[in-house]
């Protein structure tokens, strides 16, 4: 009875498109998410319902307000920020891509399309209607990273660059050409193979325009490249590469690296590219490195304690979230001072198991990412609360997940079993 | 005679109550029962029983008072010896009233009682007034028992009970006092009386003392001078049925005893030949001093504690106790049927109708016995309490969240097909795992990701996988039946791969040992050599087993491996290398395999290299020997103390030694110390234990066992010779299946990181990450 008449004053507070005016609200301390929307969507008056989800504190509102408030230990006395966003609609599954073999990374940001790298060394596209258009061998040994080298001056628009990483010590670019009528064969010609490591790579990753590309490796180096096609190998074939080839087939050039960044001390999980001028990567010697790629040096070190490094994703400009064997992933602003040992100020989201795969949402003003993990649930988080995900989306047959992607309203996941594709956020439109 | 008379009939009352001082108001009648019961029974042709049941009241009576006697007797038989003493008493000139007061004790009765027949004295009741009592008569000064001089110069002679001043009473003077002696006839026998300052006169027996003082008489006049006699033996029925004796004295009676005389003689003659020596003369010093009993320090012994208190009893040892208490006829038997040690109480509840008839308590004596016995046996000692606070005797040891990073959880885990994963293998730059089932797989695997890479079929059970430690080549090595196989992982760098090929197959063979060795290293034809064949084979001799251990030395040149047996084989000892314990040792560069050892005492069970010293380890099933492989010859002997080694591993700084046993014990030694362990742990694992490995950087080391557990140890040396290593338990890693009695067969560290990878018997292998 008396929870009932007990109300707490509350702000409302939003960045998204749907502001209420700033006015104190008595809400009732037995209201739950559901009517707190209702109060948001009768207050603004619109036209079409939309569910909103509730921050307290950096906190999503799952329980009743009264609830969460007891929990926390706040009066009724104080004032409550709540911060709205639009609610994540539970997300589908949309369509399951069977592979015969483990999928290390997908792709999708080439429109309508799925590429996929898989553990079997091919390259594969998918398009939405879950066609398989192209099989191709493009390694020797499993690929471990995909990247559509985006907006490369390639000939025809409907033609794509595609980089993978692979086990077999190269990277390799390789061109994809749609075919204009839809019912055609894709067609695909490897173009160049990228040579510079002496363990397997980790990952790859374009610059924004496409210039360039940042491979990380095992042996502790990241290789620079460009992405202007070489005219002839610039980098002599070795003797017993025979072997390989005979896989890559012919017309391949071999191509050297632009600049070799070397700072790391462990193996280097993950690099991207902060704008079309820096990098950032990440190691299992549990650093987040900034490189400043005109010069390819490190200019920018953050260590953590005993977190090595396995995904990283980035934000925004300077921001980057990096996810770590002990089962976090950690937001890091890449401005804060040199080599704290405990980012104070940084969010960490905590997983039940290893993350895996990263990926932030590319909507503008978006707070939100996705993030794989080994027990084979892809978690969406928002930024702003960091105790608990907002959605789980959990794989078929639970084996791990080692790559997401996450362009639009689709995530693509990777894993154990092949890919699958979920639609995230905006209800079918 | 006729006041004689008079005065006897009133001298019965005054017998009766002499207390009373108003005589008079007493009724007169009823008095005489007494005397008139007794008349009626003391009728001297009664019988001799009546007689003496009269006479034996009288002595107890005399001796309170005599006038009893005097009185009854006068009333019974002589009248004449009362009417003397009345005529003395008239001589006195004082009235027989205050003659007869004197009687202070009240007269007791002589009744025969109606219950038992027998005579009992009846004694009058005591009116508990105040007249009753002398001691309470008014007595206006109470000053008490004082020198009444004190108050010569005071007005007053006293205080009254209420604390009031007793003036002195006004004193006339000498005509004054004549005068008064003429008026009051009493005057003359009136004395001063201190107390009250003033005379007063004196009572009847004081009178009557003071006649009797005059008339040399016994004061006491209850006193009587001529009691009748009592025949106490003479008389009929009390004659002497037996003579006291009429035996004429003995002779021994007069005659000195020749036997003392004897006695007495002995002394003497001691005496004088100084065999006794008489009592030492007192002396000031012997004798008896006085001192003072409290000048002594107390003692510091506590005084001894009190005996504990009986326990008290309870409701149903109660003479009535409620009826639920009281045993039922089954109870009452089964209790009868216990033995007395075995029952739970040692008395049936009893119900008595009143305490009358309960009957004395028959376990007392019994009952007071054990309970004395209790307390004589049963040391009473007041036990200082040990004030230990229990967790300070806990090891102050730090927290295991301080000592982070450490595997707390599974990252992954990578199964194999079926059968147990006996061995894995780290390489080492971390990034790969090679492990093998007892079916002959071997997988190579990612550490981090958990995917297969490559997979051969051994086809048999292998015993043993191994990563060459070298980094310029890549390589391990797979130990199956009487073979090892080395094998080359894929996708290796160009140059690493040519390096790794120019180690194991040379294009020129180095030059065949002297001494050919039963050991055969082959190379497949180049032609056929791909990755899923391995790149060399070494035979060892004709069924010397599997190799179930294969160590490297730290540069990776030198490999030793340990076979297990055929113990059913038949083959000869020279043969089957079972002199020498199965061990070999192997190098790469020569391409040359030799046996240490001609002959070893005991099995061996492991073999290790010191890390840095070209020392040996060798496990057999007891000891651990430490052999210096330059001088070949034995250091020391290493005394675990362990049933069965199961394992051992060496710190990477050399100096530290851990071994464990299938009986579950953890031995870790200094090996600058000492031959017995420095710490031994035990039963920690509740199974054998399995696999233990150090961390090569981080300050770790795990032990894996049966019960299907890994347990992850802090393990930090210090260089400071003087500190103790620190020990700290920090993590039980569970999540293994046990699997026919085996649990975690082999556990090995990721060279570069705290995470842990563990073979099972479950045919999974795990990466534990922190």
């Amino acid at each position: 009875m008396e929870s009932t008449s007990v109300s707490l004053p509350v702000v409302f507070a939003t960045k998204t498109q749907y502001p209420l005016p700033t006015q104190k609200f008595m809400i009732p301390a037995t209201w739950k998410r559901y009517q707190l929307s209702q109060l948001v969507n009768k207050a603004l008056a619109l036209a079409r319902v939309v569910p909103f989800d509730f921050l307290v504190r950096g906190e999503l509102l799952r329980a009743s307000l009264g609830e969460w408030a007891a929990e926390r230990g706040v009066g009724e006395e104080e004032t409550l920020e709540i911060e709205y966003i639009e609610s994540v609609m539970p997300p589908q599954r949309m369509a399951s891509l069977p592979h015969e073999d483990w999928v290390s990374a997908i792709s999708s940001t080439v429109p309508g399309h799925f590429l996929t790298a898989s553990y079997d060394g091919n390259i594969r596209a998918f398009d939405y209607s879950q066609k398989l258009l192209l099989s191709t061998p493009a390694h020797g040994a499993p690929i471990t990273s995909l990247c559509p080298v985006s907006g490369v001056g390639v000939p025809a628009s409907d033609s794509y660059l595609i980089a993978t990483a692979s086990h077999d010590l190269t990277a390799r670019l390789t061109e994809l050409t749609f075919p204009t009528p839809p019912n055609s064969a894709m067609v695909s010609r490897p173009i160049a193979s990228l040579h510079l490591h002496t363990a397997p790579l980790a990952s790859i990753a374009t610059s924004p325009q496409g210039k360039h590309l940042i491979t990380a490796s095992w042996d502790t180096l990241l290789g620079l490249w460009d992405t202007k096609l070489p005219d002839a190998d610039e980098v002599p074939l070795e003797s017993r590469s025979s072997k390989r080839r005979k896989v890559a087939g012919e017309g391949v050039r071999r191509k050297g690296p632009k600049a070799v960044l070397k700072s790391h001390t462990a193996r280097v999980s993950a690099a991207v590219f902060d704008g079309e001028d820096s990098v950032v990567s990440c190691g299992f010697d549990s650093t987040v490195r900034m490189w400043d790629v005109e010069s390819g040096v490190c200019t920018h070190t953050m260590t953590a304690s005993e977190k090595p490094f396995l995904a990283l994703a980035l934000v925004s400009p300077s921001t980057a979230l990096a996810a770590s064997s002990d089962r976090t992933t950690t937001l890091y602003d890449l401005r804060a001072p040199t080599t704290i040992t405990t980012p104070s100020a940084s969010v960490t989201f905590t997983h039940p198991a290893t993350p895996a795969a990263l990926a932030f949402s590319r909507a503008p003003g978006s707070q939100q990412f996705v993030s794989g993990a080994y027990d084979g649930v892809v978690r969406l988080w928002d930024l702003r609360s960091a105790g608990h995900e907002i959605v789980k989306m959990q794989v078929k047959d639970g084996g791990k997940v080692l790559g997401v992607d996450w362009v639009g309203s689709v995530v693509g996941i990777a894993g154990e079993g092949g890919v699958e594709v979920w639609r995230v956020g905006e209800d079918s439109g | 005679m006729a006041r004689g008379t008079g005065e006897k009939k009133r001298k019965q009352p005054v017998v009766e109550d002499s207390d009373h001082s108003d005589v008079e108001a007493l009724p007169e009648g009823g008095m005489d029962m007494p005397s008139e019961e007794e008349g009626e029974d003391g009728v001297p042709g009664s019988d001799d029983d009546d007689d003496e049941v009269d006479e034996f009241p009288e002595i107890d009576a005399r001796s309170d008072s005599d006038d009893v006697d005097t009185d009854e007797e006068e009333v019974e038989e002589d009248e004449d010896e009362d009417e003397d003493e009345d005529g003395s008493e008239e001589d006195d000139a004082e009235s027989g009233t205050e003659d007869e007061e004197h009687h202070i004790f009240p007269q007791a009765k002589t009744v025969i009682s109606k219950i038992t027949g027998q005579p009992k004295k009846v004694y009058p009741e005591i009116e508990p007034d105040y007249d009753s009592d002398s001691s309470t008569e008014d007595a206006p000064n109470r000053v008490g028992n004082v020198p009444m001089h004190w108050y010569d110069d005071l007005p007053h002679v006293g205080y009254s009970i209420d604390g009031k001043k007793v003036l002195k009473p006004a004193r006339g003077d000498e005509l004054d006092k004549f005068l008064q002696t003429v008026d009051d006839p009493s005057a003359w026998t009136s004395a001063f009386d201190k107390n009250t300052q003033m005379d007063k006169p004196l009572t009847a027996e004081e009178l009557d003392i003071i006649r009797r003082l005059q008339a040399h008489e016994n004061p006491d006049a209850s006193y009587d001078p001529y009691e009748p006699t009592i025949e106490w033996f003479t008389g009929k029925g009390k004659e002497e049925v037996m003579p006291l004796s009429a035996a004429p004295e003995p002779k021994r009676r007069w005659v000195p005893s020749k036997w003392e005389k004897q006695k007495v003689m002995k002394i003497v003659r001691a005496i004088r030949q100084g065999r006794i020596l008489p009592a030492k003369p007192k002396t000031a010093s012997s004798q008896q001093r006085f001192y003072a009993i409290w000048n002594e320090e107390p003692s510091s012994h506590a005084p001894p504690l009190p005996a504990p208190k009986p326990r008290l009893p309870t409701h149903n040892e109660s003479y009535n106790p409620p009826e639920e208490y009281l045993p039922t006829e089954e109870e009452r038997k089964e209790w009868e049927a216990t033995d007395k040690e075995d029952r739970e109480r040692d008395y049936l509840p009893q119900k008595y109708p009143s305490l009358r008839l309960v009957p004395a308590y028959d376990q007392f004596i019994q009952e007071r016995f054990s309970r004395q016995l209790d307390l004589y046996l049963a040391p009473r000692i007041q036990r200082a309490k040990l004030n230990i606070d229990p967790n300070s005797l806990i090891p102050k040891l730090p927290s295991p969240s301080s000592l982070r990073p450490y595997p707390n959880y599974r990252s992954l885990n990578f199964r194999h097909t079926k059968g147990r994963v006996r061995c894995l293998s780290i390489s080492p730059d971390g990034g790969w795992v090679v492990s093998a089932d007892e079916e002959g797989i071997v997988s190579l695997w990612e550490v981090m990701v958990g995917r297969e890479v490559k997979r051969w079929n051994m086809k048999e059970k292998v015993g043993g996988v191994e990563w060459c430690p070298r980094t310029d080549v890549s390589f391990f090595v797979v130990g199956t039946d009487e073979k090892l196989h080395f094998l080359v992982p894929p996708n290796l760098p160009s140059m690493v791969l040519a390096a790794t090929q120019l180690l194991l197959a040379p294009p020129t063979l180095p030059p065949a040992p002297a001494t050919p060795s039963p050991v055969k290293w082959s190379n497949p034809p180049s032609a056929t050599t791909s990755d899923n064949k391995p790149i060399l084979a070494i035979d060892l001799p004709q069924s010397s087993g599997i190799p179930k251990h294969i160590t490297w030395h730290r540069k990776g040149d030198y490999f030793a491996t340990v076979c297990e047996f055929h113990l059913t084989d038949s083959i000869p000892v020279s043969a089957s290398g079972e002199g020498q314990g199965g061990v070999w040792i192997h190098q790469l560069s020569r391409r040359h395999s030799q046996a240490p050892f001609r002959k070893v005492k005991g099995s061996v069970q492991l073999v290790l290299f010191h890390p840095t010293k070209p020392q040996f380890f060798v496990a057999t099933q007891r000891y651990v020997r430490v052999y210096n492989l330059a001088e070949q010859k034995l250091l020391k002997t290493l005394i675990p103390g362990i049933r069965w080694i199961s394992s051992m591993d060496v710190h990477p700084s050399g100096d530290h030694l851990i071994v464990g046993g299938y009986d579950r014990k953890l031995c870790w030694f200094d090996l600058e110390l000492s031959e017995k362990p420095y710490k031994i742990m035990r039963y920690y694992h509740s199974r054998a234990i399995r696999s233990l490995h150090f961390h090569p950087t981080y300050p770790l080391f795990a032990s894996s066992s049966d019960d299907g557990s890994i347990q992850v140890f802090h393990a930090r040396i210090y260089n400071d010779l003087m500190t103790d290593p620190l020990i700290v338990p920090l993590k039980i890693l569970r999540g293994h299946e046990v699997k026919e009695g085996l649990g975690v067969l082999q556990v090995k560290w990721v060279p570069k990181q705290p995470w842990l990878v563990s073979a099972g018997a479950d045919s999974s292998v795990a990466v534990w990450c922190n």
